[in-house]
């Protein structure tokens, strides 16, 4: 399988050249074009969270029911995946550790790649949004998509970063989820709803623009549902 | 005839045409797409094909006048920017095989191009895509733009796009609207619009572009933004 990511970071699209017999899993609706006899199936992950249950809590938490399986069949096949909004596309490789990834990071895996429903945080009160997270764990390659451009940091110690911008992190990290403002008003204020506050030693991926916000801004200003 | 100037510029995402037209030469561009030109251009409103071609193109989603620019008595530069932000693709067409584009796609063409628009019956793109498409034909330049960057696939046989991506295509291809079960998400309504797995098969050989993002899911992920209804505004 070999990956190539182009019109990097706006525009992102990824360009999977797959050989026989050959199988990614990707996040339903990321399916722009493909070889014409691409096998393709959806799939309802089991495992702890997986099965029906996961399937309908991912509902919930916005992410799609289903996965989408494609698998290149006898001969060579060629897949293009990408994100739904403006942004980048970052290829990250699995060996034997664990990410947590943000639901709606996620874009693709290759098959080796296990897919555990994460806890379900909790709803966050400004954003509506609910922080919901999979774990990746097995080894191969898992593909993130991210609103804007991708930013890694390397925490030794101790970091804090807002959840409207966390994309994945290693879970060689421990973290807690709290307010940026000790009190609620400031918090409220200061526009900054609540804080990822990681402990340890691992990567942080961020992207630069938070979905969150950018779409209570343009949303607050359409007509009502 | 003087081949059109042209460059874009800021691609794949804020693509920026610019038209650089010798004395008396006339381009036709998307109504409104116009950003800035030079002093010498004279502007026309103008519906290409007659009332009935402006009413196709109003019905596929593309606004119902086209307006000609013109360079009077000297050279002069005309910029073109596409409502959405992406990508353009120059196009030639050389009189022996059409264009067909997506019916948001037009943004510049030379006034030797006719565009008609196409229903594309049963055969159309379903679920708030457009079922119409322009088609275009005779000589000349064509410029179209997508949301995100345009990707060219050169198809040699056969090639899927989910009907949301296709930007433009050769009409030495042919297509068939068809749903693919493992992408559609069955009486789960995923979205507003789209979502439902339907691609587009195509055959032949000939050019096609896609392009990097979507329009509808991009409105789909805005819609849950949007304020609720309170029960006293429901009257």
């Amino acid at each position: 399988m070999k990956l190539d990511l182009l019109h990097q970071p706006d525009s992102a699209i990824a360009k999977i050249t797959m050989a026989p017999q050959e199988e990614l899993v990707a996040e339903a609706g990321a399916m722009v074009a493909m070889s014409p006899y691409m096998n393709v199936s959806t799939t309802l992950r089991q495992g702890k969270g997986g099965g029906i249950l996961g399937g309908l809590k991912r509902m919930v938490a916005g992410e799609s029911l289903f996965l989408s399986v494609f698998r290149s069949g006898n001969s060579d096949a060629e897949l293009f995946l990408a994100p739904k909004l403006m942004g980048d596309i970052l290829p990250y490789q699995l060996k034997g550790t664990e990410l947590v990834v943000q639901s709606t990071g996620y874009m693709a895996s290759t098959p080796q790649v296990d897919i555990d429903l994460g806890f379900q945080g909790f709803k966050s009160l400004f954003s509506g949004e609910s922080l919901f997270w999979l774990s990746m764990s097995g080894s191969g390659v898992v593909l993130l998509s991210a609103f804007g451009a991708i930013y890694e940091i390397d925490v030794a110690g101790e970091y804090v970063v807002d959840t409207g911008h966390i994309v994945a992190f290693e879970k060689t990290l421990d973290f807690s989820i709290s307010k940026a403002n000790p009190s609620w008003i400031g918090s409220f204020l200061g526009g900054e709803g609540l804080v990822c506050r990681f402990r340890g030693q691992g990567k942080v991926f961020c992207q630069t623009h938070n979905p969150g916000a950018f779409g209570q801004l343009v949303g607050s200003k359409l007509p009502p549902r | 005839m003087a081949t059109t100037q042209y460059t874009i510029e800021h691609n794949p995402s804020y693509a920026l045409l610019k038209l650089s037209l010798g004395a008396e030469q006339t381009v036709m561009v998307e109504a409104g797409a116009m950003s800035a030109m030079d002093s010498c251009i004279e502007m026309k409103s103008k519906a290409k094909g007659g009332l009935m071609g402006g009413l196709g193109r109003m019905l596929g989603g593309e606004s119902l006048f086209i307006s000609e620019f013109t360079a009077k008595g000297k050279p002069g530069d005309v910029y073109v920017s596409p409502g959405v932000p992406g990508d353009i693709q120059h196009y030639y067409l050389d009189g022996s095989r059409n264009l067909m584009v997506q019916s948001s796609g037009f943004v510049a063409a030379d006034p030797t191009v006719t565009i008609d628009t196409q229903f594309q019956g049963f055969k159309g793109f379903f679920s708030g895509e457009s079922l119409f498409l322009l088609k275009v034909t005779g000589e000349g330049n064509f410029w179209f733009s997508s949301f995100g960057a345009i990707l060219e696939i050169p198809v040699d046989g056969g090639y899927v796009v989910d009907t949301g991506y296709i930007v433009a295509f050769e009409d030495t291809l042919s297509y068939d609207v068809e749903l693919i079960s493992g992408l559609s998400f069955n009486g789960l309504k995923t979205g507003i619009l789209g979502g439902e797995g339907f691609v587009a098969r195509f055959s032949g050989k000939g050019r096609l572009w896609i392009q990097s993002r979507n329009l509808y899911p991009f409105i789909n992920f805005l819609n849950p933004f949007r304020p609720v209804k309170s029960s006293n505004d429901s009257d």
